[in-house]
């Protein structure tokens, strides 16, 4: 049972008039793993999830959940979302105003039927899951902004839902607490083991909270994997830009070792060289224009004395220097035409107009062609 | 672990298509009650065969409707009345709208209030008290004047055009678009102004150069929407032309059809020409409206009041004045004029007396009424209640295919105007042959005040769901609630606030409907309303006037209610 799936996209699609919100989208979860669909607003996220809730109907491809067909468009399957045995937390919580705390728990658990002798203690475990113990009776609009983000995780939790849904549930949160909210949503799925679907448009809280995730652009799932796959083997530009930030820089192949190619700078970086392994499923040839990235924090910073450098390395000068408390956030101009921001640690001092010298370690280097 | 078999998730679909046949038959029915009725009294213009005999189909009717001399007068009267009205009006609520929402005029939320409550005095007990002030013998005015010297005789007739003008002015016209101006001048950025004023402008030219100009669409739409609604009255010519001879075409129409041998022909032909002419009208208002009818400004701005100065006391008396004009004035002397033994006469040996309330409150006649003015308006308000949270239910949070459709159909009959929907419902109900047995009863009166207070109630609903969001509902489906238990668990009690007010102003609506339901009442179901202009027509004002304060004061308490529960704007 270890790998049992429980969520299978094949193929979906959703149109609005005649674009094509999800497009050929198509990814199976397992049971007890979070799973992120991340992607810029607009990208057919939610979407995914609200064809997945049934709150949409798809206009191509199957969606099946524990084995059972919820929707599909031939033959014609459609489940509706209250027989689906899900559970979603919404972005604005949708917490129902006119119900207390216990009722709002309860409300699940009554409409399968339950006896009042049951209910109660299931709220009251699923509260005292999540700190709310002793608000019961308490009128659902006197919370704050964080209990009613737990209610909502109770109200998804009591009837313990096949799969449970999460719509930017952090998005209404300030900083600190969403902080603290998702370490808290982490340990509360580990420890009930429940599957988890959340959507995010924030790279952080998909890195940090997902088992899997997937890169959603223009309707289509661009990349599946483990967060840190994703962010050190980027298959496609967009994934390598939305997650983390990235240095590009501009060059021709010089030599296209299959494992190591080399690549000459252009412009006011003429005569440097990087070398770097070819980005996933490229080939690229002798001359041909490429794009060299990498991620900022990989770049090693020395001194430019200009004695010595580097066998890969670029010149660079410090244009403004920011000092943020915990580091320096630097601004280096390289060669004159790229401009790129480091972060540098302050113990070492650094200044304003001071040369430096830029290493950029082969194997953390991704070529990819312009 | 994957207990549930495929049969049950075959099954889904077809639950589905019980609501689109739900939906459709919502459509049907709605579309069936507003649009087949009006699509009659279209075809009855053309029937030449007398009643009775096999239907004939001709343009005698037509002919004689143009060969007739009243019916030209009563177009031109209609123009004219409509136009002068306008013309008064609009200026006059630009001005109050602006007053109230973009200046530091003192007890503006009061002023405003007062503005809501004279909206909702029924235009018949404003007319009554505004006789016993301008009728030209023994208005309270014209004899006042009439001591000044040089003035011999009260120089104000309220039987004339500006009589009538007058009256409209101070019930419908300027009070529903100071009601509707005032919240859009209130949600517009005050940063437009200020830079007006940063760039040298003074207040009065930033109010006419800058914001007059911006709001200028939202005052088109109140301009038109204000000629819809000025065509809909029917009960002020009534009482205040038929004197003098003067029709517009709801007064004609009703004159057409209550003689001994009724002209259909006429009635109907004048009827498809005012529809004919209200067209362009619904047209340019739905494309004007369309996209933006929902979305006032909202967002972070702030709204800075312009500082009145040495204005403030004068723009506060104005405001007073005009108060006094439109509610003041309408309650104390209808109020008054129950008391009088003769009414309207001031100068009489001792003029006051109880005997009027006694002489109704004793009245069978009275009696049968008022129980049929409750029966009217608690059946239209919970029926009302029902129909129409359903209706905007379906246009708001369905994607049911036909709901664009149903919103545009509830929301026709605003512009259908009262006397000519009352003859449409009335083809209706003795054309087709199941529904005869129903003519004559409080039902065919429900249906009539559903049917006009549909555009209102639907609105009202719509936009209270709308900004009840969709995901409470849709956290509830996931939660394993049904549409239905969704319906009634969730969304019910939600808008239990919205739908009792709703309830509120459609029973104040029915209380004092008249237009729509003069040619539809019989004296086995007349209410109070059809009641007070039957006493005015035998002269009976002392009854009328009573019976008036009586629909005046369940008015005010019902338009209060609704207030009170929070439907801020129509």
């Amino acid at each position: 049972m270890a790998d049992e799936t429980v969520l299978r996209l094949d193929g979906v699609r959703k149109l609005f008039g005649a674009t094509a919100a999800v497009d050929d989208a198509s990814l199976e979860i397992t049971r007890g793993e979070i799973f992120t669909l991340l992607g810029p607003s607009g990208c057919g996220k939610t979407t995914t999830l609200r064809l997945v809730a049934g709150l949409e109907r798809p206009d191509g491809g199957e969606i099946t959940l524990r084995g059972r067909v919820v929707a599909s468009v031939a033959p014609r399957v459609f489940v509706p979302p209250h027989k689906r045995n899900l559970g979603m937390v919404f972005q604005s919580y949708a917490i129902w105003p006119h119900m207390t705390v216990r009722e709002n728990v309860a409300y699940p658990l009554e409409l399968r039927g339950e006896r009042r002798a049951t209910i109660a203690p299931k709220v009251k475990r699923v509260l005292d899951l999540v700190g709310l113990a002793g608000l019961e009776e308490r009128p659902a609009t006197l919370l704050s902004g964080g209990q009613m983000q737990r209610l909502a995780l109770c109200r998804a939790l009591v009837y313990e839902p096949d799969l449970l849904l999460l719509d930017e549930p952090f998005s209404n949160l300030d900083a600190k607490l969403r902080e603290q909210m998702r370490v808290e949503l982490k340990v509360l799925q580990r420890r009930l083991g429940v599957t988890v679907l959340f959507v995010t448009h924030d790279q952080i809280e998909a890195l940090s909270l997902s088992d899997r995730l997937g890169v959603m652009h223009r309707g289509r799932i661009e990349q599946v994997g483990p967060p840190r796959h994703l962010y050190e083997h980027p298959g496609s530009p967009f994934v390598r830009d939305f997650l983390g930030q990235t240095v590009v820089l501009r060059g021709t192949v010089d030599t296209p070792e299959p494992d190591m190619i080399t690549v000459k700078m252009a412009g006011g970086l003429t005569g440097r060289i990087l070398a770097g392994r070819a980005a996933a499923a490229t080939t690229l040839a002798s001359g041909a224009e490429v794009q060299v990235a990498i991620r900022p924090e990989d770049i090693v910073v020395g001194a430019g004395d200009g004695a010595s450098p580097g066998r890969y390395s670029l010149p660079g000068l410090i244009e403004a220097l920011l000092f943020v408390g915990d580091r320096y956030e630097v601004r280096v101009a390289l060669g004159g035409e790229h401009r790129i921001l480091l972060l540098l640690p302050r113990t070492r001092e650094w200044r304003e107009g001071q040369r430096v010298e830029l290493s950029f370690p082969p194997d953390l280097v991704s070529v990819w062609p312009a | 672990m994957a207990s549930v078999s495929p049969a049950i998730a075959r099954e889904a679909p077809r639950r589905i298509d019980a609501e689109t046949v739900l939906c459709t038959a919502v459509l049907g029915v709605v579309a069936f009650s507003v649009v087949f009725p009006v699509a009659l009294v279209v075809l009855q213009s053309f029937q030449v065969a007398p009643p009775g005999q096999p239907a004939a189909y001709g343009l005698d009717g037509w002919r004689a409707a143009f060969a007739e001399p009243g019916l030209r007068a009563a177009l031109v009267n209609t123009l004219t009345v409509t136009f002068a009205r306008q013309l008064l009006s609009l200026p006059l609520a630009i001005f109050i709208a602006w007053l109230l929402a973009r200046t530091d005029l003192p007890g503006g939320r009061w002023l405003e209030f007062a503005f809501w409550a004279a909206f909702f005095l029924p235009p018949l007990t404003v007319t009554l008290s505004w006789i016993l002030l301008l009728d030209p013998e023994y208005g309270l005015i014209n004899t006042a004047l009439a001591w000044l010297p040089g003035v011999g005789k009260g120089p104000f007739n309220i039987y004339s055009f500006w009589g009538i003008v007058w009256v409209h002015v101070i019930t419908g016209s300027l009070t529903v678009k100071v009601i509707l101006l005032t919240p859009a001048f209130r949600n517009m950025n005050a940063a437009f102004e200020e830079a007006s004023k940063v760039a040298g402008a003074s207040t009065l030219r930033t109010a006419l150069r800058i914001t007059v100009p911006i709001m200028a669409p939202v005052i088109l739409s109140v301009l038109l929407l204000g000629t819809m609604v000025s065509l809909q009255t029917f009960e002020v010519e009534q009482v205040l032309g038929i004197p003098f001879r003067f029709f517009v075409f709801s007064t004609t129409i009703y004159d057409l059809l209550v003689t001994r041998v009724p002209r259909y022909d006429a009635a109907t032909a004048l009827a498809v020409i005012v529809l004919a002419a209200m067209l362009p009208i619904v047209f340019v208002q739905q494309w004007m409206t369309r996209g933006r009818r929902y979305t006032t400004v909202t967002g972070q701005f702030r709204n800075t009041p312009h500082a009145l100065g040495a204005w403030r006391t004068p723009a506060l008396l104005f405001m007073l004045v005009v108060v006094a004009v439109v509610l003041g004035i309408p309650v104390v002397f209808a109020g008054l004029g129950t008391f009088m033994k003769l009414f309207g006469f001031f100068h009489v040996k001792e003029p006051w007396t109880l005997q009027n309330w006694a002489t109704v409150l004793t009245d069978d006649l009275f009696l049968s009424s008022l129980r049929n003015t409750v029966v009217l308006a608690v059946g239209t308000a919970v029926a009302a209640v029902m129909v129409h949270s359903l209706i905007a239910y379906i246009a708001v949070r369905t994607r049911y295919a036909g709901r664009r459709a149903l919103d545009f159909i509830s929301w026709l009959p605003f512009t259908v105007p009262g006397v000519i929907l009352g003859l449409a419902l009335l083809w209706l109900f003795l054309g087709v042959a199941i529904l005869r047995p129903l003519y004559g009863t409080m039902a065919l009166l429900v249906i009539a005040g559903l049917i006009s207070g549909m555009p209102l109630g639907v609105q009202i609903i719509k936009s209270a769901l709308m900004q009840l969001g969709g995901e409470l509902e849709e956290a509830s489906r996931i939660a394993g609630a049904s549409w239905w238990a969704t319906y009634r668990r969730i969304v019910l009690r939600l808008m239990a606030p919205t739908l009792v007010a709703v309830g509120m102003i459609t029973f104040v609506g029915a209380a004092r409907n008249i237009g729509n339901i003069a040619l539809l009442a019989t004296s086995a179901n007349r209410p109070l309303s059809i009641l007070q202009l039957d006493f005015i027509a035998q002269k009976k004002f002392e009854e009328a006037v009573v019976v008036a304060c009586i629909i005046m004061v369940i008015s005010l308490v019902g338009a209060l209610v609704a207030r009170l529960l929070g439907v801020r704007a129509l």
